[in-house]
């Protein structure tokens, strides 16, 4: 029997396996690898950087006698563990190990396989580095306590593991619907920006009742110890100082919260197994009768064509929580800038151009994958009699309206929290812009159409365009930042930003050229591509 | 002479070294229902495809209602409707939505898109669902739609690729009344099923194609008298059958199955 399953998950391993190989028959599945290595390094550095760091904050917790301090290094650890695939989930569409259930799989491989699906997803990898980091720290700082906090963060890891994949089961169901990933992607990106303003908020209360903040302290730590942070910590402390029976009944009960959380997780996997189907989403919502239909827009000067495209690229964009979000985020921005400092407030001539250059980076996701959220409807631009540059101009000047609507908003934000910009600051970073849209929207049309992939318009992508475009486009969002601060740099003797305002007009006519040529290319590259581009889009 | 609605000359598409398909020879004739069969991995949606602007030929000619598809494809393709078989919707807008911007694309002005979209809407029963978004439709649902957006512009021929593939027999039959009331005000349908008992039913003329060749065309009539036996009683299965073949598996038997 134990054979058999071996058999099984080595056949489901086997798979796995070869749907990553056969991606790689194309040269566009092997410049993905190659962009996906290079992700992957800068990720996993940072992971090793993270690891590093709390492994020699273990190091000096032990080796100075506070190995107690230990809780406040898992704290994070469990947190990022149990939160980030809950949240992550509003980054794509579930991964759905129940496919595997038509097959004669017993309930332990299937748990065993459920396990596996979510033991390499980036929380449980990197919050294992971490524990190793941990684990080392405190094994250079006191050799005697390794064999118990090895034991204690191993148990630690396979409680956060469960927990996370318990939290994930038992969510499922609600993460199923289209409108919950969406909140729970907003609350996400929302609590990462959070995390800019706790610096200046404990900077502005650290000053207030130190003796109300030991007051909390003091109930905050009795609550935390007999939580699985708080226990693994007080399992190795009470080892390092050589109490056995201690530390042996902290691990007990840190066990029995692993147990706990595998019983609980074995009780939604035995459901599955059984054959409810846990991300299934209910009926949709009740039938509306027909009342006031508006008619479609009508802009002057712009034909039928472009103007519905840029309707629907609106209607879409007003039906997407992520995009919406990343368009409040330059003001966001804004108030982090101010709350941290980052431009004084006697100075600031730089904060129009900055966030105007931010939020430009933002729409990257929209410019540089144009047909990505359009799916199967891409048939419908190769069937409908319209020129394939009609339907490119129509998102562009879509694109090009959100970021004239953004850069108000910009402008309306720095005057609001800083002080209006100065004439020439204005005109050189609007002139600015006036060249680099257009060189982004010329490459981004052709990396649209050359390496086109499918999104989910509802959810946070990690990966919103190929991985390919997503180098390239950074390539050219750092070719077009050098240019503009070299013309900042070339002027800086001038004492005013006219000069740089007017340079940037030329290349803006330049790119402009550039732009209307590649644009009247897009038919015959269209015409070409169009069988990738509709498989590829209709891939589900 | 009559222009026929669509005719090909040589049509070829080979991917690599595969020849999907060869020198087909269509011809269909204005006002003519026409079903277009064939085994899986035949070449039907390859040669729709190819028909309608989705894809490109390898080699050959397209002619839809006189005009060369590859030298005037815009016009062209204001004359015809499509129904692909991913169906070419935006999901995340609303059915109303969705047949606003279809029909402007077409060249048709707001008060008419407005007029016909909502006169769609109700004939295909999803005026009560026009502020649902497409994705959450159900198939049949978005099948129906898609039908709406492909007419909408009242085409002279209209190309569908498996229209009744998982559709319920109500919305079927809200279909096949569309599709009829069309023919009877002279427009082309040319369609690929793999329900037979449909085609048969509803179109007057066939073609059938397999392994990338069109082995069989014809109008029904001629199809059972060219099969041979007793053809007055063939039934568009038997014919089916007969021209492509299905002796490969007979009297096999896989050797572990008991």
């Amino acid at each position: 029997m134990a054979g058999m399953t071996r058999e099984r998950i080595a056949a489901i391993a086997f798979l796995r396996w070869r749907l990553f190989v056969n991606t790689l028959r194309t040269t566009r599945g092997q410049l993905e690898l190659i962009s996906r290595i290079i992700v992957g390094l800068l990720l996993t550095t940072g992971a090793f950087g993270g690891a590093f760091g709390l492994g020699a904050a273990a190091w000096y917790f032990v080796s100075h006698g506070e190995p107690e301090w230990i809780a406040i290094l898992l704290w994070p650890v469990f947190a990022f563990w149990q939160l980030f695939p809950i949240f992550s989930a509003a980054f794509s569409e579930t991964s759905d190990s129940s496919t595997l259930l038509r097959y004669p799989l017993s309930y332990p491989a299937y748990f065993l396989v459920r396990i596996a699906y979510g033991a390499f997803d980036p929380a449980t990898l990197m919050g294992s580095l971490c524990l190793v980091g941990i684990g080392i720290g405190v094994a250079v700082a006191s050799p005697h306590v390794f064999p118990v906090a090895l034991l204690t963060l191993l148990t630690f890891a396979v409680f956060n593991l469960m927990l996370s994949r318990m939290l994930f089961a038992w969510l499922e169901r609600w993460l199923a619907q289209r409108k919950t990933r969406e909140i729970l992607g907003v609350l996400f990106i929302g609590a990462i920006l959070s995390i800019q303003l706790i610096g200046p908020l404990l900077r502005r209360y650290e000053h207030g009742n130190r003796s109300q903040w030991l007051r909390l302290a003091a109930q905050i730590i009795p609550a935390e110890r007999v939580l699985p942070p708080g226990l693994a910590a007080a399992a190795i402390t009470q080892s390092s100082r050589r109490n056995p029976g201690v530390a042996l009944t902290y691990f007990s009960v840190l066990c029995g919260y692993t147990a706990i959380a595998a019983l609980l997780l074995s009780a939604r996997v035995r459901q599955e197994y059984r054959g409810e189907n846990l991300s299934e989403s209910g009926p949709s919502g009740a039938a509306e009768p027909i009342d006031k239909l508006a008619r479609g827009w009508a802009l002057p000067g712009l034909p039928g064509p472009t103007t519905m495209i840029m309707e629907k690229e609106f209607r879409y964009l007003s039906r997407s929580g992520p995009m919406l979000f990343t368009l409040i985020v330059p003001f966001f921005m804004l108030l982090i800038f101010r709350s941290n400092g980052v431009f004084p407030h006697h100075k600031p001539d730089l904060v129009f151009p900055a966030i105007a250059a931010y939020t430009l980076i933002l729409l990257t996701n929209l410019i540089y994958n144009n047909f990505g959220g359009d799916a199967s409807g891409i048939q419908f631009y190769f069937a409908a009699p319209v020129k394939f540059r009609e339907i490119v101009a129509g998102k562009n000047m879509a694109h090009a309206s959100i970021l004239l609507l953004e850069l108000a908003v910009a402008w309306a934000g720095v005057s609001w929290i800083y002080m209006t910009p100065a004439p020439d600051v204005m005109a050189a970073t609007l002139a600015a812009m006036l060249f680099a849209a257009p060189v982004n929207l010329a490459a981004g049309n052709l990396l649209s159409l050359y390496f086109p992939k499918r999104i989910e318009a509802s959810a946070f992508g990690r990966q919103r365009a190929s991985p390919t475009t997503v180098l390239a486009s950074f390539g050219i969002q750092l070719a077009v930042i050098a240019t503009a601060a070299l013309v900042l740099w070339l002027t800086r003797g001038a004492g005013t930003y006219w000069l740089a305002a007017l340079i940037f007009l030329v290349l803006a006519a330049l790119a402009l050229v550039g732009y209307t040529f590649a644009l009247r290319q897009t038919d015959c590259i269209a015409s070409a591509r169009r069988q990738n581009l509709i498989s590829e889009l209709m891939r589900a | 002479m009559d222009v026929p609605a669509v005719s090909t000359e040589n049509l070829t598409r080979r991917f690599g070294q595969i020849v999907a398909v060869e020198n087909v020879n269509l011809r269909v004739s204005s006002g003519q229902f026409f079903g277009f069969l064939g085994p899986n991995g035949a070449g039907k949606s390859t040669t729709i495809k190819m028909l309608t602007g989705l894809l490109a030929p390898s080699s050959g000619k397209i002619d839809i209602l006189g005009l060369d598809l590859l030298h005037n494809p815009v016009e062209v393709k204001r004359q015809i409707g499509v129904v692909p078989e991913g169906m070419a919707l935006f999901t995340r807008l609303t059915g109303w939505e969705y047949l606003n911007f279809v029909g402007r694309m077409y060249g048709l002005d707001r008060a008419t898109t407005r007029n016909r979209a909502e006169e769609l809407l109700n004939f295909m029963q999803l005026a009560d669902q026009h502020k649902k978004l497409i994705t959450d439709y159900s198939h049949g649902m978005q099948k129906k739609l898609a039908l709406a957006a492909a007419v909408i512009h009242s085409p002279k021929v209209l190309f569908l690729d498996e229209p009744f593939e998982g559709v319920d027999a109500i919305a079927a039959g809200t279909l096949k009344a569309m599709l009829q009331s069309m023919i009877a005000r002279g427009a082309t349908i040319f369609l690929t099923s793999h329900v037979l008992e449909i085609v048969e039913r509803l179109c007057s003329h066939v073609a059938i194609i397999d392994k990338g060749r069109l082995v069989a065309q014809g109008s029904l009539e001629e199809l059972r008298a060219g099969a041979g036996g007793d053809g007055g009683k063939m039934t568009l299965e038997d014919i089916f059958l007969r021209v492509v073949g299905t002796t490969q598996n007979t009297g096999r038997e896989l050797s572990w199955l008991e």
